[in-house]
């Protein structure tokens, strides 16, 4: 009996199977991180409210929208690459790769605003999950502006299309710890 | 308009919704509107995270992917939420 290549359960996968790999990886530290966190707040809900207190709701919210806007600057860079418009590819990228800057540029400055009222990941368990995944997440952030980079230089549409499945993982795992972290009470 | 500026759009509003929620909650309501303010919350970020897997990611071209994706998702914001109701003092 023949096998065809569609037949392949992978192959119905958009991108690589690698991203995809990577993707699924990263979804399983950062899920497991953000139950972590919900179950030491189970200790002290109280604690965690009043630490909590101490964020900026409405600059996670900008910046949730920030991040969400440069991902679909990124699907239509890959929709350019794919068209074959490379100015127009690489103009999308720079908007996309200006917009994470915008979202980095943000979360130092929360970081550094912590950091003058003496709030450090010792303080309390709330700020010990804060870095840790806010921390992880913007180290992503960064290997993102470094792979827009790459592509600027060889934006071939196979290129685009896993570059820009990085950034989306990088997205997603905003959009579930922003609400967990700074809006659940 | 194409789809992934139509998923783009709902995304900021889905954001927008999931913020202002979170700015009732702080308001001192009655006992049981924090507990539903958590559940449409978290109800937000999952629409949120199955339009990026969906549109951003194109898992939409991968339907079987997709479903297994929201029901894994799902249940991992049903254990967020069993977690928040048990750390929630009104809850009882």
């Amino acid at each position: 009996m023949t096998q065809t290549q569609t037949d392949q359960p992978f192959d119905q996968l958009p991108g690589d199977l690698m991203m995809w790999i990577l993707i699924v990886s990263e979804l399983l530290v950062f899920g497991a991180g953000l139950l972590a966190f919900m179950a030491v707040r189970v200790t002290d809900p109280a604690g965690f409210a009043l630490a909590q207190d101490q964020l900026h709701r409405s600059a996670a919210g900008i910046n949730t929208v920030v991040l969400v806007t440069s991902g679909y600057l990124a699907a239509r860079a890959v929709g350019y690459a794919n068209a074959g418009r490379i100015a127009a590819t690489r103009w999308a990228l720079l908007a996309a790769g200006g917009l994470g800057m915008v979202f980095l540029g943000i979360k130092f400055t929360e970081y550094a605003e912590k950091a003058a009222l003496g709030i450090r990941p010792e303080t309390h368990p709330f700020y010990t999950f804060y870095y840790l995944l806010t921390g992880f997440h913007a180290a992503h952030v960064i290997a993102g502006l470094v792979i827009f980079a790459l592509l600027a230089l060889r934006p071939t549409p196979r290129n685009l299309q896993v570059g820009a499945a990085f950034w989306h993982m990088v997205d997603l795992v905003w959009v579930l710890l922003f609400p967990v972290i700074y809006l659940l009470r | 308009m194409q789809t992934i500026t139509r998923a783009w759009l709902i995304l900021l509003a889905l954001s927008a919704a999931s913020t202002a929620v979170s700015f009732n909650v702080t308001l001192q309501l009655p006992a049981q509107i924090p507990l539903l303010g958590g559940i449409i919350i978290l109800l937000l970020a999952w629409a949120k995270a199955r339009i990026i897997a969906a549109r951003y990611l194109e898992l939409a071209q991968a339907p079987a992917y997709l479903r297994g994706f929201s029901l894994v998702l799902a249940l991992f914001m049903l254990t967020l939420l069993g977690l928040y109701v048990a750390a929630t003092p009104f809850s009882g």
